[in-house]
């Protein structure tokens, strides 16, 4: 018997003994199976500014892991050696959620991330883990294309903290043509999470000759603008040459900067770029009197002025969860 | 046959179209899913943790 997953905008139709487009979810029997539950590709602790997180527990460590396998195929991935791997050829380790909450206790990590694939593909082990480490007193982190229906991810959104959601482009052609899904839900994803009241920061990488039209930047900043809010964080990230993408140069800093300042232009207070080094354009700036915050140089905070949360110089509030 | 009989054959018959069509129809549409249960065997190989502590490779 056929099975059909509602976990993402794709709604797989799954023949017995196949798995959907993710790879890792598949038919036994006529029921629907994950295979990557508790079995984690990689872990690692990274600063939580690699995520990108600049608003999110300054220059604290984050226990970082993926499974196998996504539900989008970004013919750029930086991660496609995993993200688009089948789980019969990779190696994982077995490392259920009790274990996983106990690794983040034992390194002292105030937060654990789901990221480096997408957790929406590893969804049963991301909310497990999730609302387990919220029961202990450890906060969560989602690193996600968003690409999701809306009921699991409301769901879901009940235990996250924080996240960092992909914007990849602004247009339904980039989605379809570079990451063979839809614009859509990723806005509507978008929207619910900024909803939800969690810690949200958006990334939107740029890429030569793709996305990286002045009028478009404009028009994403806008919508981010209009429909989260002026105070959530943009992250301008630099592309590489990687996967089905090693013909196109990598994003210029000049790109970067343009991208950047557009942005601000539109109204955005915390614009971000990322995977290169910038004097000030990793840099936090009060919205209001424009003092220098938070200076950074890649993931390394070289000084943070801020006094619970608020500007020293002039008192505004500043968009982050602190402490 | 009287003209009741032939209507309560004529109902019969229709409602066995109905419930027989409605069966197949569900039969032939997939069973549908959010949460997928786990199974307990990885089909790839195991491996043991290690460098934890280490910064990861990968992206994000």
């Amino acid at each position: 018997m056929k099975v059909q997953c509602e976990l993402c905008p794709k709604r797989c139709v799954i023949k017995p003994g196949q798995s959907g487009e993710c790879r890792v979810r598949i038919n036994i029997d006529g029921v629907l199976r994950t295979v990557v539950y508790g079995y984690p590709c990689s872990i690692h602790i990274d600063p939580v500014e690699k995520k990108p997180l600049f608003h999110f527990l300054p220059s604290s460590g984050i226990l970082s892991l993926a499974t196998v396998g996504c539900n989008l195929h970004c013919r750029n991935c930086q991660n496609w050696e995993i993200s688009q791997a089948n789980p019969e050829d990779s190696q994982a380790a077995f490392c259920p959620p009790e274990r996983l909450v106990a690794l983040a206790k034992y390194y002292n990590c105030p937060s654990v991330a789901y990221t480096y694939t997408d957790p929406i593909v590893y969804y049963e082990y991301t909310y497990d883990t999730a609302k387990l480490a919220r029961d202990k007193g450890i906060r969560n982190v989602l690193v996600t294309a968003g690409y999701i229906n809306t009921e699991p991810w409301k769901r879901l959104l009940e235990y996250v903290d924080a996240a960092n959601i992909d914007l990849k482009g602004i247009t339904d052609d980039f989605y379809r043509q570079v990451c063979f899904g839809t614009l859509k839900p990723v806005q509507q994803a978008l929207i619910e999470a900024a909803a939800s009241g969690i810690l949200l920061e958006v990334t939107n990488l740029i890429i030569p000759t793709l996305n990286d039209k002045p009028e478009e930047i404009r028009q994403l900043a806008r919508w981010v603008k209009m429909n989260l809010g002026s105070d959530i964080p943009l992250h301008f990230s630099r592309f590489f040459p990687r996967y089905k993408m090693r013909h196109l140069p990598q994003t210029s800093s000049k790109t970067l900067d343009m991208a950047r300042e557009i942005a601000v232009s539109e109204g955005l207070h915390y614009v971000y770029i990322g995977n290169i080094r910038s004097k000030t354009g990793q840099n936090t700036y009060c919205p209001g009197c424009k003092a220098l915050l938070i200076e950074r140089s890649g993931y390394t905070i070289l000084q943070n002025r801020l006094k619970d949360g608020f500007c020293p110089d002039c008192g505004r509030e500043i968009y982050g969860v602190w402490k | 046959m009287t003209r009741r009989k032939f209507i309560e054959k004529l109902i019969k018959a229709g409602s066995v179209i109905i419930v027989g069509g409605w069966h197949l129809t569900k039969k032939a549409s997939p069973r549908r899913f959010v949460r997928a249960l786990r199974i307990k065997k990885y089909p790839g190989s195991l491996k043991p943790l290690r460098n934890i502590h280490k910064q990861g490779k990968w992206s994000g």
